[in-house]
């Protein structure tokens, strides 16, 4: 067993060689290390805060934003083991294939593979995420037979299915460090220091090789890593604002930081009639089925993406909501257009995370401000589209068709004006895009092994690489891309 | 469905009035169905409206909205124009099937957010204009 080190233990000066230096004990680092356990592979995992939120720790987060409102850099994510997995809601759900596509219609699309390259990871990422057995878009039966899901005509829209990170004890969902603490410590060939951060990355060889990273305490130790290999796995934020500060480390093409995106979560985006009244309990919360927790939601389909240029939406049913005399007047004159029975009809509110299309603007760049480490702090430049609303709207529309076209409800669209659509906006804290991958290195910051363009052993991980963002929540997807990734490193290193 | 003796549009007028009748969950009043509305040059059409009093309603609010929409009609929507609009498509036809054809063609209209048929709103504006 290999207790965990605490780095402010470390006499200053202390000079640490690891084969692989993980930074960042998140879902992703965790997953590296724990996809790599039992390897020849000597590992280094530093993670910046320890056990427990430190509000010290935390703050070192702390930064600016300017644009489209956005929550505060250091609330959107958690700085200790486990990382943002400590505050995530636990839902899954893995990428479609149009994901990753190059769609002409679409400027910055198309990953470097396709679906494939994820799916022999997928199984092993779902058992990390414990979300139970893989069912997904196989759900419609199994949900069918426990209550009768809401029907519409054929069309653009179809019901799609989370599953989520099962409950276990007090900890809801999987905290990645919280679940495999005691795992990484029964690692032989790892070591974990906590409290440990890294706050500069050094070349050598012209530029060609990473060097050196250096690290540091709150409590004033200094340290330095010379790893044989290197993955930067402290999330999409993080990652650019070492590279960053580092002279600029990968970012010979300016591309560091760009691409900064989330998914928007605007709240009661539309209001769903359902003429025969009340709908199965999951659409509203996770259901257990089969060894998995699924919850309803609905998707634009792959034929619809296309032909109309929309992007990923998973809405979701949320709660029961109050109409006014012109809405059961619209709503009494359709039902009866339609030849529906609406003697029972209650209303909804829908809830929603879209997906935006990759902006460079959407960025993160450094600030003169520094932090309790002497690192330079981030500002996010935020940008959200017309057209990243208009194509959510033009999902809905299609679904309140489909459904008045069945006979079994319609859609009311509660936001028309962009003020309408910032005003009801919140965010997933889902960070991405801002290291993306593309094998053109003028096009992405690292290329499809997630190795850091024009640097022979400087590697990233996380939903950072993402060069399109999907609407699928990133964890399940992150950790099958970081398996994925493992293999590669256990081909150079093992 | 339509037995001997019934047409297709009485069946279906007769199916939703018995829909209507039961309209209250989302606390909306039951429909004054036998109510006797002045008589107008466009009863063939407005008598496809099961509830006229809702229809009433959402055509008022439907009408403002056209002023402002391009492309839907040459003409300001004046109720001869709109009924001879509305005769062509109801031509033979129910306005459930008319509504079907809407939906299946993406003909819709968005009134106060509502994502409607077009032939039933334009309908409705009918029956605003002559209420």
């Amino acid at each position: 067993m290999n207790p965990f080190i605490d780095a402010r233990s470390l006499p200053t000066g202390t000079v640490l060689e690891p084969d692989l230096a993980i930074v960042g004990g998140g879902p992703a680092g965790i997953t590296l290390a724990l996809a790599l356990a039992h390897t020849p592979i000597k590992m280094m995992l530093f993670e910046s805060g320890g056990l427990d939120f430190e509000a010290g720790t935390q703050a070192l987060y702390d930064g600016k934003n300017t644009g489209v409102h956005y929550l505060p850099l250091n609330a959107s994510r958690m700085r200790y083991l486990g990382g943002s997995t400590n505050h995530w809601g636990g839902w899954c759900r893995p990428l479609d294939p149009i994901d990753f596509e190059k769609r002409d219609w679409l400027p910055y699309s198309g990953w470097p593979f396709g679906l494939s390259e994820l799916q022999p990871h997928f199984k092993r990422a779902q058992a990390l995420v414990e979300a139970g057995s893989w069912i997904y878009d196989d759900a419609d039966a199994r949900m069918n037979a426990q209550a009768p899901m809401l029907k519409f005509a054929a069309g653009g829209v179809y019901t799609s299915w989370f599953q989520f990170s099962k409950t276990r004890n007090d900890v809801l969902p999987t905290h990645f460090g919280t679940r495999y603490g005691d795992d990484l410590k029964h690692v032989p060939n790892l070591k974990v220091f906590l409290h440990a951060n890294a706050t500069a990355l050094t070349l050598a060889g012209n530029g060609a090789v990473l060097d050196t990273i250096a690290g540091a305490t709150l409590n004033g130790k200094t340290f330095t890593v010379k790893p044989k290999a290197t993955v930067l796995a402290m999330g999409a934020v993080e990652n650019a604002r070492l590279m960053l500060a580092s002279n600029g480390v990968g970012n010979q093409n300016g591309l560091v930081g760009r691409f900064f995106a989330d998914h928007p979560i605007p709240r009661d985006t539309a209001t769903l009639v359902h003429f025969a009244g009340d709908l199965p309990g999951y659409y509203f919360n996770g259901t257990s089925v089969d060894g998995a927790i699924l919850r309803a939601t609905l998707a634009p389909t792959e034929a619809f993406k296309r032909t109309r240029r929309v992007l990923g939406s998973l809405a979701t049913i949320e709660n029961p909501v109050e109409l006014n005399e012109l809405d059961k007047a619209a709503i009494v004159t359709a039902a009866l257009a339609v030849g529906a029975d609406a003697s029972n009809a209650k209303a909804f509110s829908i809830g929603c995370g879209l997906e935006l299309a990759p902006d460079p603007e959407r960025r993160l760049t450094l600030t003169d401000e520094r932090d309790a480490l002497g690192m330079q702090r981030l500002k996010l430049t935020n940008r959200v589209s017309n057209e990243d609303f208009s194509r959510y709207r033009d999902t809905l529309k299609e679904w309140g068709r489909q459904l008045l076209a069945a006979g079994t409800g319609m859609i009311r669209l509660n936001y028309d004006t962009r003020a309408e659509w910032e005003g009801a906006l919140d965010w997933g804290d889902h960070h991405l895009g801002t290291t993306r991958m593309h094998a053109d290195p003028k096009q992405g910051v690292v290329d499809a092994n997630l190795k850091v363009h024009g640097i022979g052993n400087l590697f990233v991980a996380g939903s950072g690489v993402f060069p399109t963002y999907s609407a699928s929540n990133p964890t399940l997807n992150l950790v099958a891309l970081t398996l994925r990734l493992s293999q590669h490193l256990h081909g150079v290193l093992a | 469905m339509s037995g001997p003796g019934y047409s297709r549009r009485a069946v279906a007028i007769g199916g939703g009035i018995a829909a209507a009748l039961g309209l209250t969950a989302l606390g909306v009043t039951v429909p004054r169905l036998l109510h006797r509305h002045r008589a107008t040059p466009y009863d063939d059409l407005l008598d496809q409206l099961v509830d006229r009093e809702a229809a009433v309603k959402l055509g008022k609010i439907a009408y403002a909205k056209m002023g402002a929409m391009s492309g839907l009609l040459d003409l300001t929507p004046k109720a001869p124009v709109l009924a001879r609009e509305l005769r062509q498509r109801l031509e033979r036809r129910t306005l459930a099937e008319v509504t079907r054809s809407d939906l299946a063609m993406g003909r819709l209209m968005e009134i106060k957010g509502w994502v409607l048929p077009e032939t039933m709103v334009l309908l409705s504006v009918l029956a605003a204009l002559e209420t």
